[in-house]
């Protein structure tokens, strides 16, 4: 049993920021959902469909102001996500190949990897695709009445699929996070990673973290 | 089945008196509406709104001699064959009636706006108060019965005709000639075939389209078939697919797990 039984993983800030950005994005989800499945027609109905048409737009604010506040309030933390999501190495690839074993309950031989994952690097690039996609479409919607109608009519579409992959794709991440490794979890609780699952799911970072001599060897084994 | 009927708004006997605005307004028991402070124009209105469903426009130019004249036309739905509006709609609000008339149902109606951004003609607009969108019903009530549509009804200058679809594009095209005498450049518009699945609003026009603020070549926007047959069952698939997939890859994990620890029991008791 390692010393040091926890890693500090996320700055507080970070975890802000991830749960305003996952928070909007689920209620923009929601509050939109009878647009999308006609079955939820009723659902709309019941709750207004006013209601919901100002709360999409009050999480719209929050899931496009929630980047720009990480500015102030999580710098390191967003410089990480894009220096380390857009390098991706071969490792990366190998990761990608193997990982789906773990998905149901598989144990495969991953690579070492470092503060991200190949598979998380993978969400954090989709989501930033994904993020940038609806809210252009999403403020053409919204704001751009006087822009060429062809334009606001392509906005519907785009800005539907944009959303279904999101959520596909955040139902995926929850999984992981929750059914697969329950560990990570943590990291967007109070910030830190359990030691071990840090030396086994992010060696190359827990290599880092030792040569930049912020634990020692010994602490952790 | 009712017959397919059609409206033909004549613009070279159109005098502008708006008579046919207000016989809308009367019908329809919409209020008055203050939102273009008056600025000098002819014109009413700057555009549609939410309790204004027809409007006259008058087109300020000047022609090639140097004289000014108004380019005067009847603005409203265009009542489509192939309405962008309804197929766009995500409610099902919207239906096209056997008389070609393009009704929006109000209580199926939630003001989402999808129609306004998908019609080539920028013709619904959204009641900021109601939440729900407004536009030319054809008087569709008014045909059920029998009679011709408010504004039809009550032209004084025998510009507007309402009649059956096929009555009305003779009529159409044996105005053209005649008008075409005077107006070089005269044309039919919304007769016949056309992107949108041809109009019940129809116009004889004594020049091109453009100088009225019509759209020269309207269609219905591509990007409807996109969002009904790609954008939303994928969403759908990929949605109960996400959910699917996630509880069977927990349910073999489990699986798993439950053989894994049974086969580590049996090897404690052996």
């Amino acid at each position: 049993m390692a010393k040091l039984k926890y890693l500090p993983r996320h700055k507080k800030g970070f975890i802000i920021c991830h749960w305003l950005n996952g928070i909007s994005f689920l209620m923009l989800f929601l509050t939109a959902l009878p647009l999308y499945i006609p079955s939820f027609g009723d659902f709309y109905r019941a709750v207004g469909p006013h209601n919901l048409q100002l709360l999409h737009r009050f999480f719209a604010c929050v899931f496009i102001a929630t980047p720009f506040v990480g500015l102030f309030i999580a710098r390191e933390g967003y410089k990480r996500l894009f220096s380390e999501a857009l390098h991706f190495t071969k490792d990366d690839i190998e990761f990608q190949k193997k990982f789906p074993a773990e998905l149901v309950g598989g144990e495969p031989d991953l690579p070492p990897q470092g503060f991200y994952n190949g598979g998380e690097k993978m969400n954090i690039l989709l989501q930033m695709g994904l993020w940038c996609v609806l809210v252009a479409s999403g403020l053409v919607l919204w704001l751009g009445t006087s822009l060429p109608q062809s334009l606001q009519a392509w906005a519907i579409p785009i800005h539907a699929i944009a959303g279904g992959c999101g959520f596909a794709a955040a139902l995926g991440h929850i999984y992981l996070a929750l059914g697969v490794n329950p560990e990570s979890f943590q990291g967007m609780k109070d910030g830190t990673v359990l030691t071990d699952y840090a030396v086994h799911h992010h060696g190359k970072w827990v290599d880092e973290l030792v040569a930049e001599g912020k634990v020692s060897r010994k602490d952790i084994e | 089945m009712a017959q397919e009927m059609a409206m033909l708004h004549d613009i070279s006997r159109c005098s502008g008196c708006r008579a046919c605005m207000v016989a809308c307004k009367q019908w329809h028991d919409l209020p008055a509406d203050m939102s273009t402070p008056f600025e000098g124009q002819y014109q009413s209105h700057a555009d549609l709104t939410p309790t204004t469903y027809n409007l006259i426009k008058f087109n300020e130019t000047t022609d090639e001699q140097g004289k000014f004249r108004w380019d005067i036309i009847k603005y409203q739905c265009m009542h489509c064959g192939d309405p962008a509006c309804r197929n766009g709609c995500p409610e099902n609000a919207i239906s096209k009636l056997d008389s070609g008339a393009v009704v929006i149902n109000e209580d199926q109606c939630v003001g989402c706006g999808y129609c306004a951004k998908n019609c080539p003609y920028g013709i619904p607009k959204i009641d900021g108060i109601a939440h729900k969108s407004r536009k030319c019903d054809l008087c569709f009530d008014r045909i059920q019965e029998g009679m011709v549509p408010a504004c039809a009804k009550t032209c004084t200058a025998d510009a507007i005709s309402f009649g059956p679809k096929a009555e009305m594009e003779k009529l159409a095209k044996e105005r053209l000639e005649v008008v075409k005498q005077s107006f070089p450049n005269a044309q039919l518009y919304g007769v016949g075939d056309n992107k949108v699945g041809g109009n019940h609003m129809m116009y004889v026009l004594t020049d091109k389209p453009e100088k009225f603020g019509l759209p020269a070549d309207p269609a219905t926007p591509k990007s409807i078939d996109m969002w009904k047959d790609v954008a939303r069952p994928i969403g759908q698939v990929a949605t109960f697919g996400a959910v699917a997939g996630i509880v069977g890859m927990a349910a073999i994990a489990q699986f798993r797990k439950s053989r894994m620890d049974k086969k580590h029991d049996e090897k404690k008791e052996g």
